[in-house]
């Protein structure tokens, strides 16, 4: 009998299946030995062998039930202190996440707040530049018209026509046709036809204050696409975007 | 993607141009001259005006004797007003709001000087 393969419990039963057999065979045997003599006198101790063979049996199994027992009790143990430890970890790790979470917002919010910090540090200006500046552009009229300027008057808020062919810009391109009453710029000012009140009292060219002002630099090919997109036409960047979707659906 | 490098005489001088030219924005009529001649539409120029931008920043803006021309300059961006300064009208009534408004403070002015006069009279009169 290969009992080392069955489950205890199989084993169990078993024995307990054979004691039943052998007990009620011994149990029928002292009955008819009771009416008539025993025909097989060695029988009986064979019987009486096997069963106490069987009980041995059944007291080992027994112990090994008893052991198995105590070990299933320590996994259980076991496993509850497993599960404690799982549900540990998994606190830990919403904990963990939440305060990864607030750590994020905090340095996202810290973010924010340099780059603010920055805008304003570049965006400042002393206030005594201001002043100087609101000074020189009121003063020269340019944004608060003078206080006795009567419709006539040939002065404006921007550059006029005299004044712009008077400037540098006007002296390095050539105007053959389209001087003030036919002549060149150099000639109107060299005749001293321009009116005192033309000529600025502040230069609108600055040439004085910028001697050390320099413009960025950039490339000469102003044909090619400047980087970043233009402000004009978003709409008409929408119509081509929607366009460009639409021929790449048909071409799917 | 630098030009050929420049003296700092040119650059100078480059300056000066640019300076002159960003304030002649600040005239509507230059405007209308520009755009009837079709310079407005021209893809070059629109990337000329979109690098003249750089006169915003404060550093170079406090050159500029006419700020308004900065306003132009960022209205000019807009292809939609580049497509309407054809228009004389569109010019002539950019001109009136222009002076009406550089006319605003003197009017101001004008009427808070007469509003103290008023006042002084009224309180020197009753004697």
């Amino acid at each position: 009998m290969a009992v080392s393969e069955r489950s205890t419990k199989e084993g169990l039963l078993s024995v307990l299946d054979d004691v039943e057999v052998l007990s009620r065979e011994l149990i029928e045997m002292l009955a008819i030995s009771r009416n008539q003599k025993l025909p097989q006198p060695g029988e009986e101790s064979q019987i009486l062998e096997l069963l106490v063979q069987r009980d041995g049996e059944f007291q080992e199994l027994m112990k090994v039930a008893q052991e198995q027992g105590k070990v299933h009790q320590e996994m259980q143990l076991l496993e509850k202190e497993v599960e404690k430890r799982d549900s540990d970890i998994q606190q830990l790790q919403k904990q963990l996440k939440e305060a990864e979470h607030i750590l994020a917002t905090a340095v996202y919010q810290a973010k924010e707040k340099l780059k603010s910090i920055e805008k304003a540090r570049k965006g400042s200006i002393s206030s005594e530049e201001i002043i100087k500046y609101a000074h020189r552009i009121s003063a020269s009229n340019a944004v608060c018209a003078p206080l006795t300027w009567v419709p006539g008057d040939p002065r404006r808020p921007y550059p006029t026509d005299l004044e712009m062919r008077g400037g540098l810009l006007g002296q390095m391109s050539n105007l053959p046709t389209s001087g003030v009453n036919g002549h060149l710029p150099g000639d109107a000012l060299a005749a001293g036809r321009l009116p005192d009140v033309l000529t600025p009292q502040y230069l609108w060219q600055s040439s004085d204050m910028s001697m050390n002002m320099l413009p960025p630099n950039h490339s000469n090919h102003f044909m090619l696409e400047p980087p970043g997109h233009n402000k004009e036409n978003e709409d008409d960047v929408e119509a081509m975007s929607t366009d460009s979707s639409s021929s790449s659906s048909d071409s799917d | 993607m630098a030009g050929a490098m420049e003296s700092e005489e040119q650059a100078r001088i480059r300056f000066q141009l640019e300076l002159e030219f960003v304030q002649c924005l600040a005239n509507p009529n230059y405007l209308n001259f520009l755009a009837q001649r079709g310079y407005l539409q021209e893809k070059p120029f629109v990337n000329y005006l979109k690098y003249l931008l750089y006169w915003k920043d404060p550093e170079y803006a406090k050159y500029l004797k006419y700020p308004q021309s900065l306003h132009m300059l960022e209205l000019l961006q807009y292809e939609h007003f580049r497509k309407e300064l054809v228009n004389a009208q569109c010019a002539k009534f950019i001109d009136e709001q222009q002076l009406l408004h550089w006319q605003h403070y003197s009017r101001k002015r004008m009427r808070m000087q007469q509003a103290l006069a008023e006042q002084q009279q009224s309180n020197a009169a009753p004697k």
